[in-house]
């Protein structure tokens, strides 16, 4: 049994269904993240979680305790908010001990829980000024401070990122990591942006619409997408989602490739998917991402199945890291990443090697996986 | 602006034309200020001169022998009708409605505001836009209902004085008016807060009810604590019109001790025996006046700023 179980959740308000059926898991100190666009119902979700909206249907459990009606505040979960939410007129310590306060736990205790988080976060120092002294890194830090200090079965995170700059996002993006591998908390966490995912994540749920699209581990999602929006939204810069045809005959599968004014790319399939045959003929999506897609020199050495083709390169983009090449296949930008050092002119054609190892296809009509 | 400024250059040569669009601003301001203030000094300079200097001096002269006996007189021996004892005991009538009624109101509002705001309910804003109307009934309309639901009030406190010996307030003139006073200011009240509470973090309580706070424990250390502007924008809005107000303390406490100070304000100037003391009537017209004066003095400056939160945001 796991320790966040979601069955069947349904919330509509009114005739609108936000949530359509969402079934997600935890393991006792996992990491969730939902993730997807915005309006794809992930902080609705998250506010179900914690009881700040009602559900309209289906079941919430932690720890086997159903947890549906209860209040927010009887369901032992803390939450860290996007904007952080701490209470302007209180200070730091205040924040920390608020809830503590509205539980009734004497002040002594109070103030040993306080200096024991404080130390855990490092924010000693500002345990008596007001928010408005902090800066976006230290509200963040006691924003989690203050979700800390209740020791509860369950973590909530709204993008609590999400208003950092740049280079702090990343630095807290590791203390969170650090303070999960740490404390060994059980963790949900609410992101629109897909590196927060990958890092931070032991089970990814990638949202659309109010329904799971899928729902693994980040290496699942990154490497075995189950439709094209899934393959889309994972991974920066994106995968190459190519429009090809399915050529060959018998067994001996290949994809076939549009250019502009020149002859089609034909790559042979080794190990194609099963489902593939069927496509024979047929147009489909051909997925491969730009680090599959890269100068022979740098391909994998041990993948199984590369293959070659020359390639007209219209831009180059030099990272620093890595060297991003932009080359038109089937009417699109298709994007390789090839070694920092790598010899190569815009304007010219080059190999390229495709791992079609990594390849994946999707159905055009219905956009799903073809295994 | 060019075409007061392009003549001005050529006339002068030397002073831009910024210099002389300054002069002309200064100048008018200055001008409609000294308008405005013309009257208050008038009746300042008056409150401090003798009854012969008044006859016999200019107007806007400055007191040759400047005399608090006015001053005196108007607090504690100016005749109001029939009865002579000053205006202090008006003064502290005023007080005794003012207070409760701006705090009552100002926290009622506040309530609403939030309810509105952050416990939204199905036609909250029908509620809200009902209230709102409260703001655009004039005060003349609601005269005669009020005076029967006081007249109710009256008889229900005689039953309660026969029963139980003790009225609770009922019938009283100064309950009576900080009730109708309460009644009137709410629509303004509740426009206020709720526009500031709309702009309000709704995070902030959520966050309050997972470390679980209740209702009005929210409301007393999370909204409160944090609606200052907005409380002072309602205290001296509500202090101002309900210490001015004329037509409600005279129909509903009109003579007799129990008047406030507008009312009694007027009994004293209009009293027709006798000579017209000037200087009483203007010294008794500023005792009348302070409290309002004080109130903007003090809380003045988050006047402007809480107007401009609910203007921005609201």
């Amino acid at each position: 049994m796991a320790f966040l179980e979601i069955d069947g959740l349904k919330k509509r308000f009114g005739s609108v269904e936000i949530l359509k059926g969402i079934d997600v898991d935890l393991e006792k100190g996992g990491f969730l993240v939902l993730v997807g666009p915005s309006g794809c119902g992930k902080s609705t979700l998250l506010n179900t979680i914690a009881g700040l909206e009602t559900i309209t249907e289906g079941e919430i459990r932690v720890d086997g305790r159903t947890i549906n009606d209860l209040h927010p505040s009887k369901r032992d979960i803390a939450m860290v908010f996007q904007s952080y939410a701490l209470y302007p007129n209180m200070t730091v310590a205040g924040n920390i001990s608020f809830g503590m306060e509205m539980r009734g736990v004497p002040a002594v205790e109070r103030q040993k829980a306080i200096d024991k988080v404080a130390k855990v976060l490092q924010i000693g120092h500002l345990l008596q000024r007001k928010p408005s002294q902090l800066s976006g890194g230290q509200r963040q830090r006691v924003a989690m401070g203050r979700a800390l200090v209740r020791d509860p079965k369950l973590f909530l995170f709204d993008e609590p990122l999400s208003n950092l700059d740049a280079k702090l996002r990343v630095d807290m993006r590791i203390e969170i990591k650090r303070l999960h591998a740490t404390t060994g908390t059980t963790i949900v966490y609410v992101t629109h942006d897909q590196i927060e995912a990958m890092t931070l994540a032991t089970k990814i749920a990638v949202m659309r619409d109010g329904e799971v699209q899928q729902f693994g581990t980040p290496a699942e999602i990154y490497n075995n997408p189950t439709n094209l929006f899934v393959a889309d939204f994972m991974g920066s810069p994106a995968m190459n989602l190519v429009p090809a045809t399915i050529g060959g005959n018998g067994n001996a599968l290949s994809v076939v490739l549009q250019r502009d004014a020149r002859e089609p790319i034909s790559l042979p399939l080794a190990d194609a998917p099963a489902g593939l045959s069927a496509f024979q003929g047929k147009p489909v999506i051909f997925g491969v991402r730009p680090e599959a897609l890269t100068d022979p020199e740098g391909a994998e050495r041990n993948a199984s199945n590369i293959a070659t083709a020359d390639c007209h390169i219209e831009v180059i983009e030099p990272a620093g890291s890595d060297t991003f090449a932009v080359t038109n296949l089937g009417g699109k930008a298709v994007v390789a990443r090839l070694r920092a050092d790598a010899n190569i002119q815009p304007g010219t054609v080059t190999p390229l090697a495709f791992n079609l190892t990594k390849a994946v296809f999707f159905d055009p009509a219905t956009e799903n996986r073809i295994v | 602006m060019s075409a007061v400024a392009t003549p001005a250059r050529q006339v002068t040569g030397g002073i831009s034309a910024r210099t002389v669009n300054r002069i002309v601003i200064y100048g008018l301001l200055a001008l409609f200020a000294l308008f405005y203030l013309m009257p208050l000094f008038v009746m300042l300079v008056t409150s401090f001169k003798t009854m012969d200097e008044i006859q016999n001096g200019n107007m806007l002269a400055l007191p040759q022998a400047p005399t608090f006996e006015p001053w005196i007189k108007a607090w504690s021996e100016v005749c109001s009708g029939l009865t002579c004892v000053g205006m202090k005991g008006y003064f502290w009538n005023s007080i005794k409605m003012v207070v409760p009624a701006v705090i009552i109101s100002t926290l009622l509002g506040a309530l609403n505001g939030y309810v509105l705001t952050k416990w939204r309910f199905r036609g909250a804003t029908l509620v809200f836009a009902l209230m709102l109307f409260a703001c655009f009934i004039p005060f003349q309309s609601v005269l005669l209902p009020m005076a029967t639901i006081l007249g109710r009030f009256g008889r229900f406190g005689a039953t309660l004085q026969n029963a139980t010996g003790f009225s609770f307030g009922l019938g009283n003139s100064t309950v009576n008016l900080v009730f109708v006073h309460v009644v009137y200011g709410l629509g303004f009240t509740t426009l206020f807060f709720r526009n500031y509470y709309e702009a309000f973090p709704t995070e902030l309580i959520k966050a309050a009810q997972v470390d679980g706070a209740s209702f009005f424990q929210i409301f007393r250390r999370i909204m409160l604590p944090n609606s200052l502007p907005i409380i002072v924008v309602t205290v001296i809005y509500q202090f101002t019109n309900i210490w001015n107000d004329f037509l409600f303390a005279s129909a509903y406490a009109g003579s007799g001790d129990v008047m406030p100070m507008t009312v009694a304000l007027n009994n004293v100037v209009n009293t027709s025996t006798g000579v017209i003391e000037y200087n009483v009537n203007m010294a008794a017209a500023m005792i009348a006046a302070l409290p309002t004066l004080l109130v903007y003095v003090v809380a003045g400056r988050y006047f402007v700023r809480g107007l401009m939160a609910g203007a921005v945001k609201g």
